[in-house]
């Protein structure tokens, strides 16, 4: 699409439209700007926004409908597209222009023109999330229609192969996925808690302001990089220590090292959020507590954490779902063998490795083996999704409490 | 013990020395809060202090239960004794000192947990039940005492926060009270009520009279003069004036008090 020339027009426009609409504001106040009801700079910036909004509108409609129409002879001829946009963005111009009066508002017009490009920042947001459900839900139903769901959900096996008769059961990767993502909560969220009580009640305000920034370097190591971790160093250490001395098997990728690993870069999310609702349970009931005669531990016990609980909870609920949707270290560390076991020194898998797994390679989006793909996605996006929605309840209804 | 009651309250107000403080300074950071404090508070009596805002009469108040120590910056030195026995004395644990003397606070600030649950807390921390059967009357009697038993027996599993503003405030005097405590704090317990729950808690203060020694921080000097038979007045971090409450709003002798009660400084 050539889009070059009317942006070049759209922004010459714009600019003329900015010293025109001033300098005509300013002629039809006969030179007084006092008499103006908006500042001539408020007409310059109506002018541009009238300009560029509906013409770049134009262009952002046309690339998504636009080939809707491709065999009509509009998809045919770029003048016609470019014209229209070179259109619209002139007669915006002109109106605006046009509307210039002493006591017109231009300040209230701009106000509305930006109140939409707030309104369609947000919506884009929310129709990428709709637009996302539809193509998986989409796929999941093609899937669907060449393997029963039964044995997508119900059956223990999971073997694919590209002869035809494959075992697509999403049972051993959602204990997989299960599994690991225990071992991790269970892991993170008493570190991450006592990390945060220690910030928040017993921490001096120096020592606070080093361990808080590297505790949240955590955050910021790439998933990856603990998968490189967990590969080389935690799982032969495992193995070595743990696995082969109490019998519990040879290999060093397990679902003890993928979560423990997990577990490590779960923690600054649980701590951080957990010091933040600890921080704002009001002082008041601390003073409270501690004016009763109990110390500060009981204080913490009794009635911090009680009080902060719905949003320690939330935290907690957030990270899991992080932790559902690790791929990386999961591959790296506990390999990508389907399997139900309880061993946790055993190599098992998850639901992410899996889509990953079935999707490299040469596909073509039609057998079964590669539509589960989007079957497994689809899973996993409402597990999280109902994750993230008690914990959001969980957070508004800890919120009502102190305001 | 119940002869007491029909005492004369005059005679009550006789009573012994409870908390006597000498040469109390106090420091945040660099501010010198409090300077050279000395005061004698008596047993069964009301003690208000009165002043400007800022003037020290909390922090005072909140160096006679060390409640100042969970502040980091905050330093107090010079002699505080209850019943003759120093409270900054290294030995002394500010926690078991806490569970003696009571505070109540400015804004009502319940526990978020049950009406129950928020009185019973105290008694369960220092062991003071030792079976259900004995906390609930524990919490009863509190509650009585709190004078708020009526209105809240039949709900005593809702939560606390879920009271009106004067009912939270006298939950919390319920709970200062359930752990037996032999002196009350109150930082301007009334400040955040209308003027009902307010006499209700004046009321209130008056009966606790009968058992504890009761020191109130008020910004009210009308309330000074209705619930207290002491009166402390406090100016930039001094003690300025301390006597019975009739003669320091009726003929106080520093002239800054006079101007003070009368409207011209504060």
């Amino acid at each position: 699409m050539p889009l070059s020339l009317p942006l070049v027009v759209i922004l010459g426009l714009c600019l003329a439209g900015w010293f025109l609409a001033q300098s005509r504001a300013m002629s039809v106040s006969a030179g007084d700007r006092r008499k103006l009801a908006s500042l001539p700079r408020q007409h310059g910036l109506n002018t541009v926004l009238s300009t560029a909004i509906p013409a770049l509108g134009l262009i952002l409609v046309w690339m998504l409908f636009g080939r809707l129409f491709s065999d009509s002879w509009l998809a045919n001829s770029p003048l016609v597209f470019q014209g229209g946009v070179i259109a619209v963005a002139l007669a915006g111009c002109l109106w605006s222009l046009g509307r210039i009066r002493i006591d017109f508002r231009a300040r209230a017009a701009a106000e509305r023109w930006i109140k939409g490009l707030l309104i369609f920042a947000s919506t884009i947001a929310i129709l990428t999330t709709v637009g996302i459900v539809m193509s998986m839900l989409f796929e999941t139903s093609n899937f669907f229609r060449d393997y029963s769901w039964t044995d997508f959900f119900f059956s223990a096996e999971w073997s694919p192969n590209f002869r035809g008769d494959s075992a697509l059961g999403i049972l051993p990767l959602l204990w997989g996925t299960l599994y690991i993502s225990l071992i991790a909560l269970a892991f993170a969220v008493p570190i991450g808690l006592f990390a945060a009580i220690y910030l928040s009640e017993y921490a001096s305000v120096r020592v606070r302001s080093v361990v808080k920034p590297l505790i949240e370097i955590l955050a910021g190591i790439p998933t990856i990089v603990y998968g490189l971790f967990a590969l080389i160093t935690v799982g032969p250490f495992l193995r070595d220590y743990f696995a082969q001395p109490m019998g519990f098997g040879e290999s060093a990728s397990s679902v003890m090292t993928a979560g423990l690993v997990m577990g490590v870069m779960l923690i600054p999310f649980v701590s951080s959020l957990s010091d933040d609702i600890i921080n704002a349970v009001p002082q008041a009931m601390r003073d409270g507590s501690l004016g009763l005669g109990a110390t500060k531990s009981e204080t913490i016990r009794q009635v911090v954490i009680p009080a902060a609980l719905p949003g320690i909870v939330g935290a907690v609920l957030l990270a899991a779902s992080r932790a559902i949707g690790e791929t990386m270290i999961v591959v790296l560390g506990a390999g990508a063998a389907a399997r139900l076991s309880l061993n946790p020194f055993e190599a098992m898998t998850t639901v992410t490795v899996k889509i990953v797994s079935q999707l490299t390679g040469d596909t073509d989006f039609a057998s079964p083996e590669t539509l589960v793909a989007f079957a497994l996605g689809l899973t996993l996006f409402v597990i999280t999704l109902g994750l993230n929605v008690f914990a959001l309840f969980i957070v508004r209804r800890y919120r009502e409490q102190y305001e | 013990m119940e002869d007491m009651y029909h005492m004369d309250r005059a005679m009550m107000t006789q009573q012994d020395t409870k908390i006597s403080a000498k040469g109390v300074q106090v420091y945040y950071g660099d501010t010198h809060a409090i300077k050279d404090v000395d005061v004698e508070i008596a047993d069964k009596t009301v003690t208000a202090f009165i002043g400007p805002s800022g003037c020290g009469k909390s922090t005072f108040l909140r160096c006679i239960n060390r409640m100042n120590d969970t502040i980091d910056v905050a330093r107090v030195s010079g002699d505080i004794r209850i019943d003759g026995e120093d409270i900054y004395d290294p030995r002394v644990d500010p926690v078991q000192l806490r569970a003696k003397v009571g505070m109540v606070f400015q804004k009502p600030n319940p526990f978020p947990k049950s009406i129950y649950d928020n009185v019973a807390y105290g008694p369960k921390i220092h062991g003071l039940a030792r079976n259900k059967a004995d906390l609930d009357e524990i919490v009863e009697k509190a509650l009585r005492r709190g004078a708020i038993w009526d209105e809240v027996k039949d709900r005593l599993d809702a939560p606390g926060t879920g009271l009106s503003g004067g009912q939270q405030q006298r939950l919390c005097i319920a709970r200062a009270v359930a752990t037996e405590p032999e002196v009350l704090l109150m930082d301007e317990p009334c400040s955040a009520l209308d003027p009902i729950a307010t006499a209700q808690v004046e009321e209130l203060i008056d009966d606790l009279r009968q058992r504890y020694s009761v020191v109130i921080v008020t910004h009210s000097m009308q309330q000074a003069a209705r619930v207290s038979q002491k009166t402390a007045f406090f100016h930039l971090g001094n003690l300025v004036e301390f006597g019975d409450t009739d003669k320091i709003f009726t003929n106080p002798e520093d002239p800054r008090t006079e101007s003070y009660i009368s409207g011209r400084i504060g």
